[in-house]
């Protein structure tokens, strides 16, 4: 290590940094091929339509998430008593609970976009580590980890998912992200080992072994930078399905208890007799709508990035 | 010939080696999380105070790890369980008769949602660019975000028998939401009023299932056939003079399908992910709704098992796909 430093001229960057340097570039690239995209400028718009909502919740939300506005002892009939329909005052009615459920939807979006984009990082990390490792290294190696990824992905995700959060009995925001996070890893793994598997095998990769370059050094510099690109657009693939994930743990009751997702919304929808004839049926759809376009909106970047970014393709 | 008996070996040792890996995960889950795992698999009610001796036996809490980690092994293997709290019926016994329903849903649901899905995304792929494809895909990505619950729920909302549009006109059809068949036919048995019930019952879930998955095979088809169709080949094909639908057949299908071969083995894990869904919404009692039976009683035998039943159903699943794909394309042999 000490020999290599002696020749590196002053005010050099680290390797790190370096395969970060690259990495940016190539993101610049994209960001080029992005805009040229029909696809992926839709996906995008939907995108900052929800993030300005979950950020701007407090402004926008009349109500706090759990407040609540109506019960029977001031209640007004037909505004503003639990199950209320939709109204002036409160445009989707009012839950069992009392609560607004249009500042509720707004205040979903919140553990929508966090619960979703954190766990896809915790999962995007640890599939990426996997498959970096597990492809470059292959062997024995190789062979242990995907036979550990084959049993992740085999045992149905939601069923894990259930019994781990079941174990731990209440649920808070960081318990929520982590079983997602940790049950979700297994596709990204074989994305990016196959990559590898590819990437290592190209001519660049031969020299730099042949010049002496340290393991470490070819994966952080040349292989990592060269995955870098694909590990980004399977991470916004991931969230997608990260914010399904934490719908239908919500859906089946496993939820985080002092705030609300959509998930929740429509749990307590469906409680609340939504689809009872008379039965106030916004109170299902509009959550449900939110999850679907929220949803489809990082579906339609990632797909079109995917795109962008595989090579195979893009020759077309 | 001999290569590929040597591969599928491998490939069958390695499902093993993976069903194998789903039993110790399991093992590791119960013991590993804190307290007492006699008492976590016994529910927190006076009149099941014997339960946590009976427990502690059967499963030989008070030996040491890799003791108990035997007697675990043996009673998987034996296929003794335990009892299911709930019902207070053998487990295997239990989660038997529910993968039978379960299979039923997925099994339908699966060869409709590859039939149409691979239709759909043939012709896209034909009229690639054009309004058909766009439609298609542009659905497809939409349908492939819903949460399937959601789904499901507005179908019931529509179809079931007093909807809100059966309400309005006498016409429309009222399908049943509740259960395998009707319960007024008396136990099941194999003539021609149960069948029809039977039917009836999984129209809705088999339906909500189907629209749910379609897209991750169309919208794969569809890529993987233009991928194809870009090869020389075909163009040397269409160069010769064959009509479209000779090129399609006999040249683009059959190295474009292998890869959906595989797909249709990774979606099963998602597809069955996605008939718990269904079966809690439309209270079809499979194995999903037995495990939210079992969550919300406390049902801790049953819950332990149902994690290896799936796994073992979806290693099997790729097996076997893995064998087809095999079969079908002589190249992966090699790797």
């Amino acid at each position: 290590m000490g020999a290599t430093e002696a020749v590196v001229r002053p005010g050099a960057i680290s390797p790190f940094q370096a395969s970060l340097r690259v990495a940016l570039r190539r993101l610049q690239v994209v960001w080029v091929r992005i805009r040229h995209s029909r696809t992926a400028m839709v996906g995008l718009a939907i995108l900052i339509f929800f993030i300005a909502m979950a950020v701007f919740a407090p402004w926008l939300a009349p109500y706090g998430p759990i407040d609540r506005v109506a019960d029977t002892s001031n209640c007004v009939p037909s505004v503003s008593c639990p199950l209320s329909p939709p109204s002036a005052q409160h445009p989707l009615g009012i839950s069992e609970e009392g609560a607004d459920i249009y500042s509720q939807v707004i205040w979903g979006s919140q553990i929508s976009l966090i619960v979703g984009i954190f766990a896809a990082m915790v999962a995007s990390v640890l599939g990426t580590a996997v498959g970096l490792v597990s492809g470059y290294l292959g062997g024995w190696v190789d062979e242990v980890m995907m036979r550990f990824n084959d049993v992740v992905l085999s045992v149905p995700w939601l069923v894990l998912m259930i019994v781990v959060a079941a174990r731990i009995g209440t649920i808070d925001l960081l318990g929520l992200i982590l079983v997602i996070g940790l049950t979700g890893w297994s596709i990204t793994a074989r994305v990016i080992r196959a990559q590898v598997l590819s990437v290592k095998e190209r001519l660049f990769v031969e020299r730099a072994r042949m010049i002496g370059s340290s393991r470490s050094h070819i994966l952080l510099r040349h292989i990592f930078p060269n995955a870098f690109p694909l590990i980004f657009a399977n991470t916004i693939l991931t969230v997608a399905v990260s914010i399904l994930s934490e719908a239908v743990l919500a859906f089946l009751g496993l939820s985080i208890y002092n705030t609300v997702s959509w998930g929740k919304v429509i749990n307590q929808a469906i409680g609340g007799g939504a689809l009872v004839i008379g039965g106030n049926v916004w109170w299902l759809v509009v959550p449900g709508l939110c999850l679907v376009f929220l949803v489809f909106g990082f579906y339609l970047f990632g797909f079109a990035l995917d795109e962008i970014l595989n090579p195979r393709l893009r020759r077309r | 010939m001999a290569q590929i008996l040597k591969v599928m070996v491998r490939k069958g040792i390695n499902a093993l080696i993976t069903i194998f890996g789903i039993i110790c995960l399991n093992y590791a889950l119960l013991r590993l999380m804190p307290g007492d795992p006699a008492l976590s698999l016994t529910p927190r009610d006076p009149k099941y105070q014997g339960l946590a001796e009976y427990n502690r036996q059967l499963f030989g809490f008070d030996k040491p790890p890799w003791e108990q980690f035997v007697i675990y092994l043996q009673r998987t293997v034996t296929l003794d369980w335990g009892i299911s709290y709930r019902l207070g019926l053998p487990v295997f016994d239990v989660l038997m008769r529910d993968l039978g329903w379960t299979l039923l849903l997925v099994g339908t649901s699966t060869v409709a949602t590859i039939i149409i899905g691979m239709i759909i995304g043939s012709i896209a792929a034909q009229k690639r660019g054009k309004p058909f494809d766009i439609l298609s895909t542009a659905t497809g990505i939409f349908l492939y975000g819903m949460p399937i619950f959601w789904l499901g729920y507005l179908l019931l909302a529509v179809f079931e028998k007093g909807s809100i549009v059966g309400h309005y006109f006498t016409w429309w059809p009222a399908l049943p939401s509740q259960g395998y068949y009707d319960d007024m036919l008396g136990p099941w048995s194999w003539d021609g009023a149960h069948l029809t019930s039977a039917a009836q019952h999984l129209f809705l879930p088999a339906l909500t299932l189907t629209l749910g998955t379609l897209a991750g095979i169309s919208l794969v088809m569809r890529s993987s056939l233009i991928d194809v169709m870009t090869e020389d080949f075909v163009t040397t094909a269409k160069a010769k003079g064959l009509s479209d639908s000779q090129v399609l057949r006999r040249h683009i299908l059959p190295s474009g399908l292998p890869p959906m071969v595989a797909l249709i083995a990774l979606d099963i894990a998602f597809v069955i992910g996605g008939a718990y869904q269904v079966e809690v919404v439309f209270n079809y009692y499979g194995i999903g709704w037995e495990t939210i039976q079992a969550i919300d009683n406390l049902d801790f035998p049953l819950l332990q098992f149902i994690v290896v039943v799936g796994g073992v159903a979806i290693v099997l699943a790729n097996l076997v796909s893995d064998f087809i794909l095999l079969l079908l394309d002589p190249r992966i042999k090699v790797t």
